[in-house]
């Protein structure tokens, strides 16, 4: 991840945060903090309990980030931000738990005078994990259309292009999903399961081969013990905690949208 | 094949609950960052190593690179490593730490290392490579922090023993792991009982002596792999470090254990400049030390004796604090000591107090003057040490005392100190574990201790990976005295000073000199003329040198695993 995508993150981030962007130069930029962000990045919560104890000014911090230590005047006060700092970890996690539903409706004039009818989609951003003593990830994009049951992969991306709003925009009406929120889940459930059944499942294989020897190993060390030690079992657990193959479904965020037929195209 | 998958419904719970109230619904431009972010963290492969990326301050060396990634591809998670002292094994550990954590395989931590490492890794793991690791000093800690770092010694004792075998640790870390390879050891237990989902050993000399330390240290790692113990001992029991050399055993060792030599890794180090300062004694100290040699406390002739006036001679050379102290000691032990003998003692004590200087602090004084940088003193006597740390003081220049038996804290505060404003250190204990002083590149050594690996040890402290200038080492010794015949008969033929880091501790491992020091009190203090001395150090160092050729012809004929 390159410096200046971090960098357009953090101002994306903070102005959607209500945060107002103090400085925004090529090497760093500061934000003042409102007070909601303060407490959920600065990590004071004495200081925000006492003062409402006693009803003191608040004083939400402000921030400096670098984003390009060799740009930034050197005396520059703040905070070092890169792909792996903790800070940006911390603001990543923030996002995704600010974010993690969302309900939107295309933003449309109005055709021939005639009301906009806007169709359901269910969608789902989810990660998928293949795991056993090594990991690697998949991320998947699904969305259901209630009415018709269509189901659309890549969806995020096709969405990313449609103008949306948190309101139903005037001369637009929705229509009522035909498949109930909680039965789509359960149909976008089954698709992602389905999505990787045909995968190349080798790496789980060789877990299990690896896990196997270990425990032909293990099974040697201790032959000639006829009660089995207290560590036999332990190791024993330990190797399936460590090469058990295992899939692990995770959903980064997901919701409603309300589309126009041509909306996705 | 049938794959277990684990899926959390909390999401779609939420989910229906926010389309009954009707919200709280996300800002769309957040939604998409969130997205956004996320697909920068998807970690597409099962091979390579995604730490690099996350840890753009940090440069490892091409060997430790290899290394993490070796352990992660090729050893699934559960390695010995075991460097040579000074290639960087802590940032290797941390390298694969790292790893395991950005992937999501990792998460509860353990790491044990000997008390007085644990604020320097607790320090190296975050400033390095960005990890919470928390140094255990309440007992809460073991539940409530991930990532925990404390000593064996205090983690197998109870109350601790329990609450962590409670725990589920992901990876387990041990440094100086040599310590564990005897497994009767209640450390051995303790360690053997801990679950090792993921794990690294840590140590510079995996095999000390006996073969059966390498089975019990890969035993630990990965229960079988080199056979059980029975089987272990038929076939290899008796046969010495050499066994090593078996190529069928060495193959087994190498798929759990990598070993980087310095000669491999292609680094450049600084060099070691070695001077020898010989110091005359003044006529006062002359007859301090001509005095001690004469006097022999038990005149039985047994080795104890010559052992004493020995003891005596090396602190006369020294200080005549460190042979007061001593003096001090011998009367206070014996309960009805005979008329003769507090007779002599009186007249040695009479000698102590004539002695009006110390050629050697007034030697150093000028030399650290010269110096003008920072300079670490090392001295065997803790009387020297006081002595030194005032006599400096009266000449205006501050110094900060080290010891071995320091509390953790302590040490911390004295290195800091002596980094940040102090010129002086003075230490009496290099101790094999101790600080790493890479900052600073003078050494003196006021006095020479007996066993090379101390010395060996002392240098260490400043000659390490991170040292950027060469690093000079000025040996003081006293003219005519035993201290000159140590220097120009042993360590000086041997080439000591300008070995590098780690090759005598190989070298006399091999030679299976357990105790040199006693060796050569041996040869200095039972020899009945100096001819006799002379011809014994010869062969002594004649044979290391020895020791030393077929090192390097084995350096030259090795494969290696590396």
């Amino acid at each position: 991840m390159q410096q200046q995508e971090i960098h357009d993150f953090l101002i994306t981030f903070f102005e959607a945060n209500d945060c107002e962007v103090l400085e925004n130069a090529p090497s760093h930029i500061t934000v003042q903090l409102t007070i909601e962000m303060d407490k959920e990045l600065m990590n004071r919560p004495f200081y925000w309990h006492y003062l409402e104890k006693t009803s003191g000014i608040p004083n939400p911090a402000q921030i400096t980030f670098i984003t390009d230590p060799e740009q930034a005047p050197p005396n520059m006060k703040g905070e070092r931000i890169h792909f792996g700092s903790p800070r940006l970890h911390q603001i990543i996690e923030s996002t995704k738990r600010l974010a993690g539903y969302t309900r939107l409706f295309e933003d449309t004039l109005p055709s021939n005078g005639r009301h906009n009818p806007l169709f359901p989609w269910l969608t789902l951003n989810v990660k998928i994990s293949y795991q056993c003593d090594r990991k690697k990830d998949t991320f998947m994009s699904v969305g259901l259309n209630l009415i018709s049951g269509e189901i659309m992969e890549g969806f995020h991306n096709r969405v990313l292009p449609v103008k949306v709003t948190p309101k139903i925009p005037d001369y637009s009406f929705t229509l009522s999903p035909l498949i109930m929120p909680k039965s789509g889940l359960a149909r976008l459930d089954t698709y992602i399961r389905t999505s990787f059944e045909n995968d190349d499942h080798s790496w789980a294989e060789e877990a299990m081969e690896r896990w196997q020897n270990d425990l032909n190993l293990l099974e040697h060390f201790y032959k000639d013990m006829d009660e089995k030690s207290e560590s036999y079992f332990t190791e024993k657990q330990a190797l399936q905690a460590q090469y058990e193959p295992n899939i692990l479904i995770s959903i980064i965020n997901g919701g409603l949208f309300y589309l126009s037929d041509r909306a996705l195209g | 094949m049938k794959i277990n998958i684990s899926f959390s419904s909390d999401w779609n719970d939420e989910f229906l609950q926010k389309m009954e109230n009707d919200g709280p619904w996300g800002n769309w431009e957040l939604y998409k960052l969130a997205v956004q972010m996320e697909e920068n963290l998807i970690i597409p492969d099962f091979e390579g190593l995604q730490a690099p990326k996350h840890l753009p301050q940090l440069t490892p060396l091409p060997h430790q690179l290899e290394a993490a990634k070796q352990v992660v591809e090729k050893m699934n998670g559960k390695a010995i490593l075991a460097d040579e002292v000074g290639l960087g094994k802590t940032i290797e550990a941390g390298l694969i730490l790292k790893e395991y954590m950005i992937r999501g395989l990792v998460k509860k931590v353990l790491i044990l290392v000997p008390a007085s490492l644990v604020s320097q890794w607790a320090f190296e793991l975050n400033t390095k490579f960005h990890i919470p690791a928390v140094v255990q000093r309440k007992s809460y800690v073991w539940e409530s922090c991930d990532v925990v770092i404390s000593s064996i010694d205090t983690a197998k004792r109870a109350p601790h023993r329990d609450i962590i075998f409670n725990q589920q640790y992901d990876f387990i870390i041990i440094d100086e792991a040599h310590k564990l390879k005897n497994n009767k050891t209640k450390n051995y237990e303790f360690v053997q009982n801990l679950k090792k989902k993921f794990c690294l050993l840590l140590t510079a000399t995996p095999i000390q002596n006996k073969v059966e330390e390498i089975f019990h240290l890969v035993s630990l790692l990965k229960p079988g792999h080199l056979g059980n113990a029975t089987l272990f001992s038929e076939k290899y029991k008796g046969k010495g470090r050499n066994v090593i050399e078996d190529e069928h055993l060495k193959e087994l060792v190498n798929t759990v254990m990598i070993r980087n030599r310095r000669a491999d890794t292609g680094i450049e180090w600084t060099k070691r400049q070695v001077e020898t300062i010989i110091i005359e004694f003044s006529p006062t100290e002359q007859a301090l030390y001509d005095a001690v040699s004469k006097f022999k406390p038990i005149s039985d002739g047994s080795k104890g004796s010559s052992f004493s006036a020995l003891t005596l001679q090396r602190e006369a050379c020294s200080s005549r604090e460190a042979v007061f102290y001593t003096l001090k000691n011998m009367k206070a032990k014996y309960e009805q000591p005979s008329h003769d003998f507090l007779a002599k003692l009186d007249e040695l004590f009479e000698k102590v107090n004539e002695t009006e200087q110390n050629s050697k602090a007034e030697k150093a004084l000028e030399l650290i003057k010269k110096i003008d940088d920072k300079v670490i003193i090392f001295t065997e006597y803790r009387a020297t040490q006081l002595y030194l740390q005032w006599y400096l003081q009266q000449n205006g220049i501050s110094s900060v005392p080290f010891r071995g038996g320091f509390k953790r804290g302590k040490k911390d505060w004295m290195r800091e100190l002596f980094q940040k404003q102090i010129q002086v250190l003075i230490a009496t204990e290099a101790g094999g574990e101790g600080i790493n002083l890479q900052f600073c590149h003078h050494l003196i050594n006021f006095d020479l201790p007996w066993n090379p690996m101390r010395l060996e040890q002392r240098i260490g402290r400043i000659h390490r990976l991170g040292q950027e200038e060469d690093v000079m080492i000025y040996n003081f010794a006293t003219k005519n005295t035993v201290e000159e015949h140590i220097l120009k008969l042993l360590y000086e033929k041997i080439h000591l000073f300008e070995k590098v880091i780690g090759e005598l501790d190989d070298i006399l491992t091999k030679l299976d000199i357990t105790n040199i020091e006693e060796y050569l009190i041996d040869v200095v203090g039972e020899s009945r003329t100096e001819g006799e001395m002379k011809i014994k150090m010869d062969n002594f160092s004649s044979m290391i040198q020895f020791a030393q050729t077929m090192k390097e012809g084995e350096i030259h004929a090795a494969t290696g695993n590396s």
